[in-house]
């Protein structure tokens, strides 16, 4: 695509002459948010086809946020969520005189820097908002939910882990905005049966509702069954909730079509048999880590949804191969499975589910241990479609079982062999599997370089590679990757500690990198590390734990490069003050550091370090000694800036 | 003549040590008498007047009909299991009644020569109002202490006589109802004041009202003291009331005539006076005159004058009567005329309890003299109420925008779910402006702390908008990408005790490598 761009933007007038709708339309065709940046670069007419028509805006820092929000009127989504240092006043500056008529969707996720004055100014400047999302803002309240508010016309709303929301912050915004359609309210400990009740009064359209992790009752799920469109429902771990309420449930509209009551204590297999018996179009049913053994009614229930249910997940179910031969003979439409630690789960009762689920998508079988080649070989030739396949802790699977999966299922996209064992002949089998986008090949220690070449060279789609513990790998395997391998985004190479220097070197072709693990590779330097930074731009995350060859000298190439880091590790570096102070200094991205154990950084060190970063940063892990001896304004400072502090107790420890 | 009769007392205080507590109680008392007979201007050879003298031992005062609640404790006390201290012929000893009947030979002889001085003077004198009060005074102080020492001398040759007395006859104990009016034992007394000894007892050993006196006036030389403190102050009784002074559920029981309905005849009504209902304390020391809230508190102070004081006996709380016989229906009326707890309104409410008309009295009839520190709006009079109140202040108004305000949430949350458009209404909704301010004070201690970093938040401004764009000017140095210069600002704080100075704060810094160590130099 970037070259075609680029034919386009060399001839200059040929592309200005077409209309900035067309342009604009073209735009929207490409995909990829770089090649839009090198359309946007090489032409000017792109440029303003984009300005004109870009509906979405991603912010990472805030103070180009101001120009950016003029410069695209016509934006519909707005995400603020990873813009650094944002708070109330840079938020309000930055609305002021844009022209944001068209906004319809704000992310504000983790942006604990922003209040209740940021929203009102956002609500006040954005008349046509429909959706807000405030998850993981923990230090907002009532305030903040009040402003939100003021939004009239909002139709979706995540509160989850406003920790400060109340029944009258809730009672604020079912009040004013009566349109509600979908609402999470995860985490928002302070709400209470008398909030739900009045939120079902007031909200008559919601559709998804979320109170997981609350501390409501039954109560609850009775104001919740006289809504008539809900469709989606999730009560995880709300362990006041019981099959008495289940039942409530089951009286209301029958209109859900997804049940999530996960980790739900009290509930077991009547309250679910009596909720299935009341909703007949239910599509997804999360029932993980609730259940202990299946009731007959249950079952017999769950066959009534054969026609709808397309998701059931019975994780830590004790199933036995003719409870999942029921399952299968009640559910055939199922398109996802969950299994994930269940007892009991034999080939036997695998291979009698699979041969009714043809149309199984998904399957999940972590830690089932039992599990051998015959269940691969049922699963590979009744489910032709599977595309993600989670066999960690699976150890009996041999390499034939791969193969058939690999030969049978070229769809597969993600496979989870973490565990298992599996070698270098049966990566070999794997690599057939060219749509491969999700790989995890943690703690299978037999693997080596070779193995790792048949992947890298015919999974070319991979996103996602774990080699957490691989010891046997080595250089060449990045050297590898780094040519086969070009969309890799999330690379995990912890413990792998023959990697040096020089396999990092190849990394920095990986443009695409952006979470990089790299703990405890002790023979890695600076060096290897500005090799890596040099060359991965969209670096966010980045683990050096433990890596006790890196020096000021890798913190500097971090300050100099890695101007998009989001997170990092370094605890355990021998990195000084002065390194850490440039580096906090500089990289404006940085939201979230672990130094614990970073025994030659003095107090002094540590003070300025973090005077230097303390707008930006959001989360700390450090020792809790430091508690004492930093100053206490920096400490306030760092809270008044909406930054959490995690202090880890443990003795400092001097590593030479 | 007084300064005669003044000596004549002294004398008796001197006849016998064993009677001085008695006559210097009497004299006491004597003043008291002499107050409430203040008033009644007749002479002393009418047989009911002597009589007075002995009404305040009772606390018989006026209107007051307190009493027999009271007489009943001590009715009780007094045939407690263990009456051996109380049982005369444990003392008896011939030598002491010898020299009590000798006392009183002298006493009336005393007496006698008064009476005969004044009764010769009366057709001359007519004016002396005031010198014919004083002797008549003395003369019933002295008749007191006479009668006190008959008593209490034939009282212990008596002892068998007094449990099935009291046990059969319930007449005992509405002994001073029946003294308020002129009557056997009383009058008796009066129309022999000459005779002797010998003569009277008999007579009052037969009746049974006679043996209650005795039994009150045995306690008074037990030296019961709260005993005398209840004839003192009839009215503060909170020893012998059932319910306990506590300042607690005052509401409910304030209220407590307004259900009841009882027919107007079948219950005995009281009114205390607006001085005892205000009266701080109500048990006073007779020794030293402390005042205590409650008599408890009172005996325990006893017992740091003297070891008498001290017996199980003296410290014991002083019990009802558990012989079960019901007591008269008592209501109380409130002293203020006009009021509708009075009992000369038409329609007369009365008031249950004394700590019902403590209460009432106080809520209806006085100022509100204490405010509630938090809202410092609320007034009151009682201060239980007050505490009351501010266990809720303030604290769980729940309020809604139309103003309306709520006790509760669910109710608040009803009443939302109800009106449409109705909202809660935050608690910090009123209080917008300090919360802005505080924030920009936040603000500029942040200021102050990162040296010239402008953080300011639109808070004192409000919503000034245009205001902080203009800042946004001053921010690039803020965000420029070394923004350790500012932070140095700060930097005096290092030098503050809490470091450890022994090494260079600034030893990673490579020497001469870059300006911080100069900007270090210049701190």
């Amino acid at each position: 695509m970037s070259e075609e761009v680029q034919r386009y933007g060399g001839s200059g007038g040929g592309v200005g002459a077409l209309s900035l709708d067309l342009l604009g339309q073209v735009l929207d065709r490409v995909r990829e948010p770089r090649d839009r940046k090198a359309c946007r670069l090489v032409s000017r007419a792109f440029a303003r086809a984009e300005a004109a028509h870009r509906r979405a805006l991603r912010a990472l820092r805030r103070e180009p946020l101001q120009r950016l929000l003029r410069a695209f009127p016509a934006l519909e989504r707005l995400d603020l969520s990873a813009c650094a240092s944002l708070d109330d006043a840079s938020l309000a500056a930055a609305l002021s005189g844009a022209d944001l008529a068209g906004v319809r969707r704000v992310c504000l996720a983790r942006a604990n820097g922003v209040g209740w004055r940021g929203l009102d100014a956002l609500v006040a400047s954005c008349p046509r908002l429909e959706a807000v999302d405030l998850s993981h803002c923990v230090g907002a309240g009532d305030r903040e939910a009040a402003a939100v508010a003021a939004a009239a016309g909002l139709r979706e709303l995540s509160l989850e882990k406003c920790l400060g929301v109340t029944d009258m912050g809730l009672a604020k915004v079912v009040v004013g905005c009566p349109k509600l359609e979908k609402l999470s309210l995860k985490w928002c400990r302070e709400i209470s049966d008398i909030g739900i009740d009045l939120l079902s009064k007031k909200c008559h359209e919601l559709r998804s509702l979320d109170i997981s992790y609350l501390k409501v009752g039954n109560e609850s799920l009775r104001s919740i069954s006289s809504l008539e469109k809900l469709e989606e429902l999730a009560t995880v771990c709300c362990s006041c909730i019981d099959d008495d309420g289940l039942e409530l449930l089951s009286k209301g509209s029958n209109s859900l079509l997804s049940v999530d009551v996960s980790r739900s204590d009290h509930v077991t297999t009547k309250g679910l048999a009596s909720l299935v018996d009341g909703h007949n179009f239910l599509q997804k049913l999360n029932a993980a880590d609730c259940l202990h053994e299946t009731g007959q009614c249950f079952l017999t229930n769950l066959a009534k949804l054969t026609d709808t249910l397309t998701v059931l997940r019975l994780d830590g179910l004790e199933v036995s191969a003719s409870v999942l031969q029921a399952i299968g003979e009640g559910c055939s439409n199922l398109v996802e499975i969950s299994l994930s630690k269940c007892n009991g789960v034999i080939d036997e009762g695998v291979s009698s589910l699979v041969a009714r689920c043809s149309h199984l998508r998904a399957i999940d079988l972590t830690c089932c241990h039992l599990l051998t080649y015959n269940a691969l070989d049922s699963i590979a030739d009744n489910c032709k479609m599977v595309e993600c396949l989670r066999l960690e802790s699976c150890s009996s699977i041999s390499k034939k079982g791969l193969e058939q999966i690999a030969s049978c299922c070229p769809n597969l996209k993600e496979i989870d062999l973490t565990d298992c064992g599996v070698n270098d002949a049966a990566l070999q089998h794997l690599a057939k599997c060219s749509e491969l986008l999700i790989l995890k090949l943690g703690l299978c220690s037999s693997i080596s370089d070779k193995g790792l070449a048949f992947i890298s060279s015919n999974c070319g789609k991979l996103i996602e590679l774990d080699l957490y513990r691989c010891n046997s790998v080595t250089d060449d395997v990045l050297a590898a990757l780094a040519n086969g391998c070009k969309k890799i985004k999330m690379l995990n190479l912890c413990y792998c500690n023959k990697i040096t220097d020089s396999g990092l070197g190849h990394l920095g072709s990986l443009e695409e990198l952006t979470n990089l693990e790299l703990r405890c590779l002790v023979r890695i330097t600076g060096i290897g590390i500005s090799s890596v930074v040099i060359g991965c731009k969209n670096l966010i995350k980045l683990d050096l734990k433990r890596c006790y060859s890196i020096d000021d000298a890798g913190l500097w190439a971090l300050a100099r490069y890695a101007l998009n880091l989001r997170q990092l590790t370094i605890s355990y570096c021998q990195v000084t003050g002065l390194g850490l102070c440039h580096l906090l200094g500089s990289l404006r991205c940085l939201q979230d550091v672990k130094m614990v154990h970073l025994s030659w950084v003095s107090i002094e060190g540590f003070e300025i370090a973090l005077r230097a970063a303390c707008g930006r940063l959001k989360k700390l892990k450090m020792l809790s000694g430091l508690k004492s001896v930093l100053s206490p304004e920096l400490l306030q400072m760092l809270q008044a800036c909406g930054c959490r502090i995690r202090w880890v107790n443990k003795h400092l420890v001097y590593k030479d | 003549m007084e300064s005669g009769l003044g000596r004549s007392s002294e004398t008796s205080l001197k006849a016998s040590s064993s009677m001085a507590s008695n006559t210097s109680r009497n004299t006491d008392l004597d003043q008291q008498g002499g107050h409430f007979n203040s008033m009644d201007q007749s002479c002393f050879a009418r047989p009911s007047q002597s009589f007075p003298a002995f009404s305040p031992l009772f606390g018989v005062q006026s209107s007051s009909l307190y009493l027999p609640d009271d007489n009943e404790a001590k009715i009780g006390n007094q045939f407690e299991p263990n009456p051996s201290l109380n049982n005369p012929t444990v003392d008896w000893d011939p030598q002491v009644m010898l020299s009590n009947l000798s006392f009183l030979e002298q006493k009336i002889k005393q007496v006698k020569d008064i009476v005969q001085s004044m009764s010769s003077r009366e057709s001359q004198v007519a004016g002396g109002s005031s010198e014919v009060q004083a002797k008549q005074q003395l003369v019933t102080a002295d008749l007191t202490c006479i009668i006190i020492q008959l008593i209490s001398t034939a009282g212990s040759l008596l002892p068998s006589m007094k449990n099935p007395l009291l046990s059969s006859n319930p007449a005992v104990r509405h002994l001073s109802n029946t003294l308020g009016s002129p009557m056997a034992f009383g009058s008796s007394c009066n129309q022999r004041p000459s005779s002797n000894n010998d003569a009277t007892i008999p007579d009052i050993t037969k009746t049974p009202d006679y043996e209650e006196l005795m039994n009150s006036l045995n306690s008074t030389t037990q030296g019961e003291s709260d005993e005398l403190m209840k004839c003192q102050n009839p009215c503060g009784g909170e020893g012998s009331e059932p319910i306990p002074m506590e300042d607690h559920d005052v509401k409910e029981s304030d209220d407590g005539g307004e259900g009841e309905n009882l027919p107007p005849g079948s219950y005995v009504v009281l009114q205390l006076e607006k001085e005892e209902i205000l009266a701080p304390h109500t048990h006073f020391c007779l020794i030293c005159g402390k005042g205590f809230k409650r008599d408890a508190n009172l005996r325990m102070h006893m017992r740091g004058h003297g070891d008498e004081y001290k017996t199980p006996a003296a410290l014991a709380k002083p019990s009802k009567d558990s012989s079960s016989e019901p007591a008269p229906v008592t209501r109380y009326s409130c002293p203020y005329v006009g009021c509708k707890r009075n009992k000369e309104h038409r329609k007369f409410q009365p008031l249950k309890t004394i700590l019902c008309v403590k209460n009432h009295y106080k809520r209806s009839h006085c100022d509100k003299s204490y405010t509630c520190s938090r809202c410092n709006t609320k007034k009151f009079s009682v201060i239980a109420d007050l505490k009351t109140h501010e266990k809720h202040c303030g604290r769980d108004k729940w309020l809604c925008s139309c103003g309306t305000t709520f006790s509760r949430k669910d109710k608040l949350f009803g009443h939302v779910a109800l009106f449409q458009g109705h909202t809660p209404a935050l608690p910090m909704d009123d209080v917008k402006v300090t919360g802005a301010s505080e924030q920009s004070q936040d603000s500029e201690a942040m200021n102050n702390m990162v040296g010239s970093i402008v953080y300011n938040f639109p808070g004192s401004s409000s919503d000034d908008i245009p205001n902080l764009d203009m800042k946004m000017a001053d921010d690039t140095r803020y965000f420029s990408p070394l923004c350790i210069d500012p932070c140095f600002g700060g930097l005096d704080d290092f030098t503050r005790p809490g470091f450890d100075i022994s090494e260079n704060p600034f030893s990673f810094l490579p020497s001469g490598s870059c300006s911080f160590e100069q900007q270090n130099g210049d701190s």
